[in-house]
């Protein structure tokens, strides 16, 4: 293969210094991962029609492409021709500025996330707070679009639905600490080794109130149902985006669904292994059979495993009211969250669980 | 270490890259008529009733206002979570101690009713 | 080299967001402003190799205290040019002022620092090194008296602010959920079994 390359561009490559072939390297894993993620995104549009149509005893999209296979792009092209409508007493600038507020937070978290044994863009050492980060400033996104479009609707919207992820968002802390104590580092690529060797070893045994905390915290962070009361359909229409139209919304949709596909990473990376694969421990397959080797394949799996409940979940409940919400997410998850906290500091104290050799 | 969070930046940097495309290629290709119709706020086919500037409504403040506790609380366990096997039953108790008295916090708010309705 | 670059440009750029924070004329510009002053200091941080403090600010600054003050922008109809009008009778005042506090931060930075600022760059930092780590390991230990004291603080800031905005309206009857939710369906339905009947 590597005969292949002429010679000239091994030369150039290797007269190039040693700043611009980093530059150029990051550049082309950071575009290699956005198209993925980009696609997964469009993809997972139309899985989602698809699940929730055979859930409620129809065929979702069928008639682009085979199978309506080829239903996102459809769905791309048309919001992208479709006209863009700034109103009139809106504040113009903020109003195209809220879209890449929600979108550049929903991409950029990518750049921590292990994809595979060797493979993560930026292998930072506090890669988890570097991730609540970036879900924090998700919210702006929200908030400014309700402003901006100075409506009374989507402002109303964009409270509410600001309100609700930033309570969730504590929940997800206490939660994310409650997995870094098991794990015993910032760094995500060392949170999944520290789950290697099989089943047992995953943290969503000890952890599962967790793991039930942080997943749940996640749909709610996401505004999907059943917690979406805020872009609820029937009610307010379309909550805090009600006024955007053409690639405005399609931004917004992307960075919806991008943070779904986010969430079910990183909750697949922090309570399931990652790209750990789940026969690991089963020695009787044999030594270096491809089916206990940690793949990016397993990665993939437990994603596509969350994302299918995303919308097993919207298929399935009615929507929650949003004072029940804003309950659940102070009232409930928080003091299970810090109890659990305690119960761990003890565990890991008299060293039971997965702190057993730990020294000191 | 710093080397790297270059990727970081380069990856904020092509996001937002695309994010302006996505917006630029819109505005180019979604040009439309606009008219007054169009253009005016949605509010069920009537005209605005008035100023989208509700009352304030305080509790949207609290609920930040408490946000901001909580995730420095969270800021401060990170630390302590990290370097768990440094220290033995001292550091526990320490950080037991400041969960206390967060948690009597957490008990005020909720017996004052700070939690509810919102 | 690429690192004084890095500074120079992500120092401008907070200077320019300083100053749209206080030339701004729209409020809420002036909060995104503040926003982006936030962020480049974040990048300042890091390249001073306080990773764990950058990150914290963009966590805690910009995820939750920038969102109150956007909270509060956004809800109280702020009449600009009320505000702008004494902005010409007190700038001798501001002009005097911050002529004391940039002669104070000169006297600290530079004069006080001399022997300091001989050396370049910073110490390696040794193969698995991290900063929370690092930060945690004396943090709880050392300095726990501080850290308790913070505890205190933070407790002060949630009874401040409910005594302060808490107001019941008198009067108003609230669902109480947990009850709802603890409901016992054989408490509100009764099935019935009836034979079916003919229509005359």
């Amino acid at each position: 293969m590597k005969a292949l390359i002429p010679q000239f561009l091994v030369d150039f490559w290797n007269g190039l210094p040693q700043a611009v072939q980093t530059v150029t390297i990051s550049t082309t894993q950071i575009l290699v991962v956005t198209v993925g993620v980009i696609l997964t995104v469009a993809f997972s549009t139309y899985f989602e029609r698809k699940v929730i149509g055979f859930m409620q005893g129809r065929i979702g999209p069928n008639r682009v492409g085979w199978r309506g296979l080829l239903q996102p792009f459809a769905d791309v092209i048309k919001l992208l021709i479709k006209e863009v409508i700034v109103p009139t007493r809106s504040n113009r600038f903020l109003f195209v500025i809220a879209p890449l507020l929600s979108i550049v937070p929903a991409l950029a978290t990518w750049a921590v996330v292990p994809l595979h044994p060797e493979f993560v863009i930026a292998d930072i050492n506090a890669g988890l707070l570097y991730v609540l980060a970036l879900t924090s400033v998700g919210v702006y996104g929200v908030i400014l679009a309700g402003w901006a479009t100075n409506s009374k609707y989507a402002f109303l919207g964009a409270m509410r639905s600001a309100a609700q992820i930033v309570a969730y968002e504590i929940a997800m802390g206490f939660a994310l600490v409650g997995v870094l104590m098991a794990g015993g580092s910032l760094n995500l690529g060392d949170i999944v080794e520290a789950q290697a060797g099989g089943v047992s070893q995953w943290f969503l045994i000890p952890l599962l109130p967790l793991f039930l905390v942080y997943w749940i915290s996640g749909v709610a962070e996401t505004n999907r149902a059943p917690f979406d009361v805020a872009e609820g359909e029937s009610e307010i229409v379309a909550g805090f985006h009600v006024e955007y139209s053409g690639v405005a919304f399609a931004v917004f949709f992307l960075a919806e669904y991008a943070n779904m596909v986010l969430i079910s990473a990183l909750t697949a990376i922090f309570f399931l292994g990652g790209w750990a694969s789940p026969f690991e421990g089963w020695s009787f397959l044999g030594e270096g059979s491809f089916l206990r080797e940690p793949h990016f394949f397993w990665l993939a799996a437990k994603i596509a495993f969350f994302m299918f409940t995303f919308f097993w979940l919207r298929a399935t409940f009615p929507r929650y009211r949003y004072d029940q919400i804003m309950r659940l997410g102070w009232k409930v998850f928080i003091p299970v969250t810090i109890i659990w906290i305690v119960v761990e500091g003890i565990m890991a104290w008299m060293q039971i669980g997965p702190w057993s050799g730990l020294a000191g | 270490m710093l080397e790297e969070y270059l990727p970081v930046l380069i990856f904020l940097g092509v996001s937002t890259g695309i994010g302006l495309v996505l917006l630029g290629l819109g505005f180019l290709f979604g040009r439309g008529q606009k008219d007054a119709e169009k253009l005016s706020a949605y509010e069920c086919g009537f005209e605005p009733f008035e100023d989208s500037r509700s009352r304030f409504d305080v509790r949207y403040y609290l609920v930040a206002i408490l946000f901001i506790i909580f995730d420095l609380e969270i800021a401060f366990l990170f630390p302590w979570a990290v370097s768990l096997d440094t220290f033995g039953a001292f550091g526990l108790i320490a950080m037991g101690i400041f969960l206390a008295i967060l948690v009597v916090g957490f008990a005020f708010e909720w017996k004052k009713g700070a939690l509810e309705w919102d | 080299m690429f690192h004084a670059i890095l500074f120079y440009a992500f120092a401008a750029v907070l200077i320019g967001a300083a100053l749209g924070v206080i030339f701004s004329k729209n409020p809420v510009h002036a909060v995104m402003f503040l926003v982006l002053a936030f962020f480049q200091s974040a990048v300042l941080w890091l390249l001073a190799e306080a990773e764990f403090l950058a990150i914290v600010l963009v966590l805690v600054y910009v995820g939750a205290v920038m969102v109150l003050f956007l909270f509060v922008v956004m809800m109280l109809d702020i009449n600009v040019e009320q505000v702008r009008e004494s902005f010409t009778r007190y700038l001798w005042l501001g002009l005097v002022i911050a002529g004391l506090m940039i002669i104070e931060l000169v006297n600290l930075v530079w004069v006080k620092s001399q022997d300091v600022l001989g050396q370049t760059g910073f110490a390696a930092t040794p193969e698995g090194y991290s900063n929370t780590k690092a930060l945690g390991s004396v943090l709880y230990t050392e300095h726990v008296y501080a850290f308790e004291i913070a505890a205190v603080i933070l407790l002060l800031a949630i009874v401040a602010a409910i005594t302060l905005t808490m107001r019941r309206r008198p009067g108003l009857k609230q669902q109480n959920i947990a009850k709802q939710v603890s409901v016992d369906p054989k408490d509100r339905v009764r099935v019935v079994k009836m034979d079916a009947e003919r229509a005359e």
